[in-house]
């Protein structure tokens, strides 16, 4: 036989869970959201030059304008970030352009082009790599990430790129979804 | 490996001896149900600062963002409408429980010596939480934050003397802007509930310090477990009641966004201020500040000083005046409430309003899904041709033309509905093909010109006209394609088209149509000249209707009419958003428009039928 004074422990006990479910249930379900419900962003290749903008071994920057979906908001076409193009010697050449992703593998800042133009430098924790993309200091935990290029069949083809962004501090180059 | 962290722990800061004293806290007279009151209350505090905290994680409190957010949390975020919900009810929840609380209170003579102190903590405490239950529901931006931030700060500014000041204070400015929203936020997310936070921990700790001020006649009892089972079964109603709420509601209301150009939107307080609203009926004109501000602040200051009734009439006699007070109002606010609620369920026009309302809400629901303007929310209506678009062909546009077989339906005064009278062509379809063709056949239907004698000319082209059927249906086909002029082409450039160049219906237009008709200029694809007429060229195009509603009497549109005759300009009476909504809304370009007929004969390829 139960005691009165059990049932009661045994109730309250029962009751808090209760109510700590119902409150905490959606709770914790609403806080995990933007682990929940991912939302799929970029992807798309994304038109940047012509290929004879480009001198061979001088590298330029180019703006990535996209339409953006922000939680509620949808922005109109705007940067949303940069993108290296290098165009690569040779004529006819297998890969006539490589194209790197301004955000420094390290933490995320944007990779600049030191002043002379033979290397890039980031300006926030001194990441530094070769016009390939490979690192010159043990800085960055791997070289430039390169994004995938496409040509378009003209004269003068137009490059498109594939605009992705990667985990940063990390050795594998891995594509935040 | 734990008893000795707990030991350890235990020495450092004495936790376990703190934990036994609450639990064996002493009930004098044992657990009693009518203590509940109080711990429903401190629950349904906790559930909103718990609720209240999950939805400062996505609320972006301004008059841009507000709204976009708070649907985010509604219709997006998982869980996000159980979570919104259960504040939006625990809110109401909290002010009942607060009622039965203060009710119970004075029939226990709780106000009474040596509890004033407490008593006037818990008057406080009811203040600041009305204030919260106000300042919560303007946060949304909605139609009724909006419109209710309006009427409350418009009543703060009723204040003798510092009320101007007060308003210029609260609202951040004298218009509603950047500053209203961020500072409302902050009052009702920080500043009150600090406050309240601050007079709780005082209540409890007098409630703890002076005991029941009725105890039972049982034995004295231990806080754990009886009491604290009591306790929990309040809060679990606290907590039940908004729930049920939020699930049998689909969560809570939410309205279109703040347009401060509205012009029927039935304005109303949440329901536990209705009372004052229905109170301001009975003070107009110069007397409305009793109802705003006298009425309510001397029933606060007669709680204030209920205390000191005890020295002024026997004891036995103050209790009764004390409960007799607190009964009335509660009985009073219940009439007015009842009276508020009944005024409109009877009230047509309200309802009515009401309806739109409803409508415009979920229509901004179902765009904001496909992304809000960077701009705000403001403009989802705004520029949506359904809703926006309709209304200023209603208010601009149905005074003359019809659309549908439909102009303006008012009330004459014996109250049966007129309909307007049509002096211009119907709408509907306006560019389509299939109004062309219905011109072409029937050029002096009411539809078309038959109602604007100025412009006979159609009909005269028709009386010797000598194109057949089929080339009727060509030439059709042919001009309904003129409003799918990309506006960056020139004239010449879209003459030269293909699409245009080699139409099976060029023959038929140049033949009889280009005799009046130029299409861009003369010579490109007709010569024009016989009759005056207006230019077709991106004819029933957005830029081509635009032009039309902005300047009519443009030589190339109708300036060959007698200004009399002409349509009236609608340019600076109208915002660019107004013009390109109408002209949207005509040609059935929107989300959820029907099907327009335009566009699957646009689809097709132009080949001459057999």
């Amino acid at each position: 036989m139960i005691s009165r004074r059990d049932l009661y422990r045994y109730l309250t006990m029962g009751l808090g869970g209760a109510i700590g479910f119902v409150l905490g249930a959606p709770g914790i379900a609403y806080l995990l959201d933007p682990i929940l419900r991912r939302v799929s962003g970029g992807g798309g290749f994304v038109p940047l030059a012509r290929l004879g903008e480009l001198e061979v071994g001088v590298p330029r920057s180019f703006p990535v304008i996209r339409a953006r979906r922000d939680a509620w908001v949808k922005y109109p076409p705007e940067p949303i970030g940069s993108v290296w193009l290098v165009r690569q010697p040779g004529e006819g050449a297998k890969t006539p352009v490589v194209a790197f992703t301004s955000e420094c593998p390290h933490l995320g800042c944007a990779i600049n082009l030191e002043a002379d133009g033979k290397a890039f430098l980031c300006p926030c924790h001194t990441s530094k790599f070769a016009l390939d993309g490979k690192p010159m200091n043990p800085v960055p935990p791997r070289g430039m990430d390169s994004l995938e290029v496409k040509l378009s069949s003209d004269s003068d083809p137009k490059i498109s790129v594939r605009f992705e962004r990667f985990r940063t501090m990390s050795r594998e180059k891995t594509p935040l979804v | 490996m734990f008893k000795h962290l707990n030991d350890w722990l235990d020495d450092r800061t004495g936790y376990r001896s703190i934990v036994r004293d609450t639990l064996d806290e002493p009930i004098p007279g044992g657990a009693r149900w009518r203590y509940a009151t109080g711990a429903a209350i401190t629950s349904a505090f906790f559930m909103q600062l718990f609720t209240g905290l999950l939805l400062m994680f996505t609320y972006s409190p301004s008059t841009t963002t507000a709204w976009g957010s708070v649907f985010y949390v509604n219709d997006v975020m998982t869980a996000g409408w159980i979570v919104r919900g259960i504040h939006h009810f625990g809110s109401m929840t909290t002010i009942i429980m607060l009622v039965l609380h203060l009710v119970q209170v004075v029939f226990a003579a709780g106000y009474r010596a040596p509890r004033e102190v407490n008593w006037w903590v818990g008057v406080a405490l009811l203040v600041v939480t009305l204030g919260l239950g106000l300042t919560g529901y303007h946060l949304p931006w909605d139609q009724k934050g909006y419109w209710s931030t309006k009427v409350v700060t418009n009543i703060v500014s009723c204040t003798p003397f510092i009320g101007p000041y007060l308003q210029t204070l609260l609202v951040g400015g004298d218009e509603y802007g950047s500053q209203t929203l961020s500072r409302f936020f902050v009052i009702h997310a920080a500043l009150l509930p600090g406050m309240l936070i601050v007079l709780l921990v005082v209540h409890l700790a007098f409630v703890r310090k002076l005991g029941p001020s009725s105890p039972g006649k049982a034995n004295d009892t231990k806080f754990w477990p009886e009491k604290a089972f009591k306790n929990l079964v309040a809060a679990a109603i606290v907590v039940a009641i908004p729930v049920a709420l939020t699930l049998w509601n689909r969560g809570a209301p939410l309205d279109a966004p703040a347009d401060p150009s509205a012009r029927d939107y039935p304005a109303r307080p949440e329901w536990y201020f209705l009372s004052l609203y229905q109170m301001l009926k009975y003070f107009p004109g110069e007397r409305e500040v009793v109802g705003t501000i006298f009425i309510p602040s001397g029933l606060l200051a007669v709680l204030i000083l209920m205390p000191f009734f005890d020295r002024i009439f026997p004891r036995k006699l103050a209790h009764f005046v004390a409960c007799s007070f607190v009964f009335g109002v509660t009985g009073g606010v219940g009439y007015l409430t009842y009276q508020a609620a009944s005024a409109d369920a009877r009230d047509a026009s309200f309802q009515n309003a009401r309806r739109r309302a409803n409508v415009e809400a979920k229509r901004s629901r179902e765009l904001a899904l496909a992304g809000i303007p960077p701009e705000g929310a403001g403009y989802l209506l705004s520029r949506d041709p359904l809703v926006h678009g309709r209304d200023v062909l209603e208010r601009k546009c149905l005074g003359c033309h019809y659309y549908d077989g439909k102009g303006v339906i008012s009330k004459d005064e014996h109250g049966k509905e007129v309909m307007s009278k049509q002096d211009a062509a119907d709408l509907k379809g306006f560019g389509s093909r299939a109004w062309v063709r219905g011109l072409l056949e029937k050029p002096n239907s009411s539809t078309y010109f038959g109602n604007v004698p100025q412009c006979g000319g159609m009909e005269r082209w028709k009386k010797s006209s000598k194109l057949t059927s089929a080339e009727l249906d060509r030439v059709a086909d042919f001009v309904a394609l003129f409003a799918e002029v990309d506006p960056e082409t020139s004239a010449v450039e879209w003459a030269n088209d293909p699409k245009i160049a080699k139409h099976p219906g060029l023959e038929a237009f140049q033949k009889e149509c280009g005799q009046c008709h130029v299409v861009g200029e003369s010579g490109l694809i007709s010569e024009g000249g016989v009759e005056d007429a207006p230019n077709l060229f991106g004819w029933g195009s957005n830029r081509w209707i635009a032009r039309m509603i902005k300047k009519p009497g443009a030589p190339d549109m109708y300036g060959f009419l007698d200004p009399k005759e002409q349509m009236p300009s609608f340019a600076g009476q109208l915002t660019d958003d107004d013009v390109l909504t109408v002209v949207r809304y005509l040609r059935d370009d929107y989300p959820g428009a029907p099907r327009a007929e335009r566009k699957e004969k646009a689809a097709e390829p132009a080949e001459p039928r057999k």
